[in-house]
């Protein structure tokens, strides 16, 4: 895993062959704002990659652009060797959109039908899969996220934390190669966050490729393999979670850091 | 015949309270009312599902974000929903039909009836409501469940089909539900052009018989009661759809 936060990628470990994201030198604004500033990001197959910043920093963007929602200006991103940044047609972003999962703060399930439903659709409509393998893993996936005995409710009956795992398994109903997470727990009442964390947890521990903006710093910290700290539309540092949460000699990190644990943002997925 | 003194009573009965039906002893007035009836209730039949289907069609003109495609239609809203489809039908029939006739050489090669104009003005006027009220809800949908549906994949088209109108139509059927309620009403708007629905073959009969309020009495009661259907029908399929635990 290798971030480069200002000039083009270099990879010091030798797996260039392992990346699975790549972005390089991501501009991105909207009109007059400039929201992505020449963003460099390695993320290699396997590796969890927290993103850490203040609000309005550009990590939703950032993600955006990384399942074609969102285009840039200028630069390149290479998703396990599709060139996002040229994929101009609606049809071309749609086949990468298959291939990587996107999870959302609000967990925007389709409420009108029932948490089995909303994760069969996605694979039965976009891939094609017929209604009885769908189920199958439907149900598979309800397990994985212990949602098993929900599978008949509406998302309307289910609290945010419950919705939120509908929405994860959903997301992994299209059997994608990589999933993105953008805050998906600053919706939830406290005493549901542990539970979504600790889905994220599992899926990261079976080797799952994530890219999570977070404001969980301890979980971050626990997960992942690289933190990412953005600020203003530039990634101003990342390294080993050690790095940046302990050693950082950084003092817009340090503060950064230090004001989200003070604020007792953080919590575990104990209790579960 | 057991048939006839049915009626026979029935006639004598209303006779006696002062309403006038004899004519329905008749053969020949009877047939024009008789088909009266069934040339309502099959321009209702046949104006329901039109106006749902172009309705439908319009909606997802109006929010396709094209405008070669929502432009005509909005026009179209426009110019349907503010202008009064008497007038609407009258120029349809007596501007459009005729070019028509002159385009395929006479009105005799004119497949064009009456009855397909108040089917088409009506109907399409019923859509632009529809179509609105459909407008509303579709726009409704919050833009990051859209979203959300983009980025797993969905097409513009399935997003529309399988998110935004399930939903929109949940939130607009107490619209919709009034719009064929009036499209029940606006059929009677064929009377002008010589469709023999129930007003025009009402009319037919009472200038002969001179019976003007025992047939409005029947008139009024066969609305209302095809419209207490069509509301019933609006609330069963309100419970039909309903979602537990979401506010629609
Ligand atoms: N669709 C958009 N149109 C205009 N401005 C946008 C849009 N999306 C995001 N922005 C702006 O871009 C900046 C970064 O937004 P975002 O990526 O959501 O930041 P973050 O997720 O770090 O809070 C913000 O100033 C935001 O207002
Ligand atoms: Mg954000």
């Amino acid at each position: 895993m290798t971030v480069s936060p200002d000039n083009a990628m270099t990879t010091t470990d030798g797996k260039a062959q392992d990346h699975i994201v790549k972005l390089e030198d991501i501009h991105l604004s909207f009109g007059q704002t400039q929201v992505l500033k020449g963003v460099n990001l390695t993320v290699n197959k396997g590796d969890a990659v927290s993103i850490i910043g203040p609000s309005g920093s550009g990590k939703s963007t950032l993600l955006r652009c990384i399942n074609a929602l969102a285009m840039p200006q200028r630069g390149r991103i290479t998703v396990n060797g599709t060139r996002v940044d040229q994929l101009t047609k609606e049809s071309e972003r749609i086949e990468l959109r298959k291939r990587v999962g996107i999870v959302f703060q609000q967990y925007n399930l389709f409420p009108h039908l029932t948490v089995l439903d909303n994760i069969v659709l996605p694979p039965t409509k976009i891939l094609g899969v017929n209604r009885a393998a769908a189920e199958k893993l439907a149900r598979e996936l309800l397990d994985k996220v212990r949602l098993s005995d929900k599978a008949n409710s509406y998302p309307g009956q289910l609290s945010g934390g419950q919705q939120q795992r509908v929405a994860i398994a959903r997301a992994l109903a299209m059997k994608p190669e990589l999933v993105l997470f953008d805050e998906v727990t600053s919706a939830l009442d406290p005493e549901t966050v542990g539970e979504v964390l600790q889905v994220i947890r599992d899926l990261v521990r079976d080797g799952m490729t994530s890219i999570l903006v977070t404001h969980e710093m301890r979980f971050a910290e626990e997960i992942s393999d690289t933190v990412v700290f953005t600020e203003n539309g530039l990634i101003v540092d990342h390294g080993s979670p050690e790095q940046i949460f302990h050693t950082s000699t950084n003092p817009r990190i340090r503060q950064f850091v230090g004001g989200l644990g003070a604020r007792g943002t953080v919590r575990d997925g104990e209790g579960i | 015949m057991q048939d006839s003194s049915i009626l026979n009573t029935f006639i004598a009965m209303m006779d006696r309270i002062g309403l006038n039906y004899e004519f329905l002893a008749t053969g020949y007035e009877a047939t024009i009312w008789r088909d009266g009836f069934i040339t309502t209730l099959y321009l209702i039949a046949l104006l329901i599902p039109v106006s749902l289907v172009a309705g439908l069609v319009f909606a997802a003109c109006l929010t396709s974000g094209r405008p070669f495609l929502s432009a005509p239609v909005r026009g179209f809203v426009e110019i349907t929903r503010n202008t009064p489809t008497l007038v609407q039908l009258m120029f349809s029939f007596l501007v459009l039909n005729t070019f028509v006739s002159n385009l395929v050489g006479g009105a005799q090669n004119n497949p064009l009836t009456p009855f397909f104009w108040v089917v088409a003005v009506v109907g399409l006027h019923i859509a632009a409501l529809h179509a609105e009220a459909m407008r509303a809800g579709i726009e409704a949908v919050p833009s990051s469940m859209v979203e959300a549906a983009r980025g797993m994949g969905f097409s513009q088209w399935q997003i529309l089909r399988h998110v935004e109108l399930p939903l929109a139509f949940r939130a607009s059927l107490p619209a919709i539900v009034n719009n064929l309620i009036n499209l029940v009403k606006l059929t009677t708007v064929g009377n002008a052009i010589a469709v023999s629905e129930i007003t025009y073959a009402s009319i037919m009969v009472w200038t002969q018989r001179d019976n003007v309020v025992s047939l409005m009495i029947v008139i009024l009661v066969f609305f209302s009661a095809i419209n207490i259907v069509v509301a019933r029908l609006g609330i069963w399929v309100e419970r039909k759809l309903a979602v537990p635990g979401y506010g629609l």
